[in-house]
């Protein structure tokens, strides 16, 4: 039998299946069980986008725990447009919320110490891109991503929106700072 | 040489089973295999977003 041609059995279907042909079921069968083990595999063993978790949330109980934690931990601000700069103690729950084109407030972590980081928009969608770690996450209204992070390198880290939220898009950057 | 197998299976009065049915039409397949996976991923969406628990 050809792959090209019209079967030449007009029942083909009952045409006992070739061993050749089984080889082949047989040799895809089992890469589709090794991708589907390297799906799970890769977030233990690659370097995979941290896994979050989710749930649902509402804006002004978002702002009311950011604006509780940056009431507390403040440390300055920064940029023209006075952004606290907010160093929780390690292992709290940390808030960051995106909106129309800014995040807020600006985060300082400590080096090797682990954070419950909560992120939420409170307008339109948004994207968090962390630079150059290159984490990526969706910022979504009315529903809260919340990542466990363990800094493992010191510097000054970008943020960038990459979900495009409108005219000022492209100036929602800002930075996170692990000291 | 016609065989007995050749023969059964070249038999114009037997049906034609309806995998085979099936597997002949390029766009009956190509309707399953736009369908299957649009239905079966919106309604895995929404039953994920129907069950996030709400934040303490």
């Amino acid at each position: 039998m050809s792959a090209i041609l019209p079967p030449a059995d007009r029942l083909w279907y009952k045409h006992p299946i070739d061993r050749v042909e089984w080889t082949w079921i047989a040799i895809a069968l089992l890469w589709c069980i090794i991708l589907f083990v390297m799906m799970t595999g890769w977030h233990v063993w690659g370097k995979q986008n941290l896994s979050t978790e989710t749930y649902r949330t509402t804006t002004a109980q978002f702002m009311e725990k950011t604006q509780a934690m940056v009431d507390k931990y403040t440390v300055r601000t920064e940029t023209e447009e006075n952004i606290p700069v907010v160093a929780p103690p390690p292992g709290s729950d940390v808030y960051l919320l995106a909106r129309l084109w800014s995040f807020w407030p600006i985060l300082e972590l400590e080096k090797d110490k682990t954070y419950r980081l909560h992120l939420t928009a409170i307008d339109y969608n948004h994207g968090l891109s962390l630079q150059p770690a290159n984490i990526n996450i969706q910022m979504v209204p009315g529903f809260e991503h919340v990542v466990t992070v363990t800094p493992n390198e010191s510097g000054t880290y970008s943020l960038v929106c990459n979900e495009y939220c409108g005219l000022g898009h492209h100036r929602m950057v800002s930075r996170l700072y692990v000291k | 040489m016609p065989t007995s197998d050749h023969d059964e299976l070249n038999d114009i009065n037997a049906p034609i089973p309806w995998m085979q049915k099936l597997l002949d039409s390029p766009f009956i397949l190509l309707t399953l295999g736009v369908m299957i996976p649009m239905i079966v991923y919106n309604l895995w969406g929404v039953i994920e977003i129907l069950l996030l628990p709400v934040t303490q």
